[in-house]
């Protein structure tokens, strides 16, 4: 016959089933790192929802006061398409590189990682040469509401592909030097995490500010 | 830990019953881990294409701007961009298949922004931008 008993102390103790094969002795059982850049991701989401919403709040209300061009007359929707697919494409490469690592195979691990940091560089190079069209035509950081709100906005977005290149460019510098095996593979998982939520972020901006008539 | 307290099923013996873990396996613990395999290759590109798909999809409906309701547009834009956000999420960020604490980190960031700017958007639209 078995019973329900209620014991106390150390000597009564059963592990907790929820650490049971979870691989990390932690008090979560999952791991730190990964909580840790899950963490700031959540955060990131609140701070890029503060930019989108203020270019919601402002889109279209500065007529009274508007100079300088307007976004319908200088947003290239067919160049902005092409360097979105470029950075959809990486966030493919970047969870290659890590199912590479995952099954051992570092070579593939670098290409897919060079891969990515191409495509990331493209994208930011596109984006670079859109913020010299849109100046050459008059739009100007402080020319109208437009201007503020789209330039702190992809310029904010574009810092962080920057940044995630760089990252990647680290991790794959490790690889290279043979300090990367297999069994650290949660070194590129968390890279692939922040680099995927920067992709994330950028399909609500380019359908907010690119895609959503203005009128 | 020495002061903790578990509901454990014993045998005659008092010992731990057989699956005595098992049944606890979700009782006190807020973080269950259940991690599964990720997805293969092939998965990933077909996701891929799929986003390219939809990629593809809204850029097409951006062009029925004037010829359809911009609310309609709009609804179907914003459907696009969620599918989309909802598969790299889930296949590409892995959040179908790791630890639901981190599913539940990461809606939990989403959720709380939509609520904060919700609300403030609300309070600017209604006074601050009427002034």
């Amino acid at each position: 016959m078995t019973q329900a008993v209620v014991t106390s102390g150390s000597s009564e103790l059963v592990p907790s089933p929820g650490h049971l094969g979870s691989g990390h002795d932690t008090n979560t059982g999952v791991s730190n790192a990964k909580l840790g850049i899950w963490l700031f991701i959540s955060s990131e989401a609140l701070f890029f929802g503060a930019f989108i919403s203020t270019y919601f709040l402002y889109r279209g209300r500065d007529t009274q006061f508007l100079k300088g061009p307007t976004p319908d007359k200088l947003l290239n929707i067919p160049f902005t398409s092409v360097t979105s697919f470029i950075l959809l494409m990486s966030s493919l490469t970047m969870v290659l590189a890590l199912a590479a690592i995952q099954r051992g195979d570092h070579r593939r691990l670098r290409i897919w990682l060079l891969a990515t940091c191409i495509f990331g560089a493209t994208f930011v190079g596109g984006q670079v040469y859109e913020f010299t069209e849109f100046y050459r035509h008059g739009l100007h950081l402080g020319t109208n509401m437009f201007g503020t709100t789209f330039f702190v906005l992809t310029g904010l977005h574009g810092a962080h592909v920057t940044m995630g290149i760089i990252w990647l460019l680290l991790v794959w510098g490790r690889s290279m030097q043979g300090r990367l095996p297999s069994e650290k593979s949660e070194a590129v998982e968390i890279a692939g995490l922040y680099w995927h939520f920067v992709d994330i972020v950028w399909i609500f901006i380019f359908t907010a500010i690119y895609l959503i008539p203005t009128h | 830990m020495t002061d903790s307290t578990e509901l454990v099923t014993r045998d005659d013996a008092g010992l731990p019953a057989a699956g005595a873990i098992d049944e606890l396996a979700h009782v006190g613990d807020p973080y269950p881990v259940e991690e599964h395999a990720h997805p293969g290759p092939r998965q990933y590109v077909l996701i891929a294409v799929v986003l390219v798909i939809l990629t593809g999809i809204e850029v097409a409906a951006s062009y029925l701007d004037g010829h359809i309701n911009s609310n309609v547009l709009i609804l179907i834009l914003a459907s696009m961009a969620s599918i989309k956000f909802v598969l790299v999420a889930a296949w590409y960020m892995h959040m179908k298949m790791d630890a639901p604490l981190f599913r539940r980190l990461f809606t939990g960031g989403i959720l709380l922004a939509c609520f904060v700017y919700g609300i403030l958007m609300l309070f600017f639209a209604s006074t601050v931008l009427q002034s």
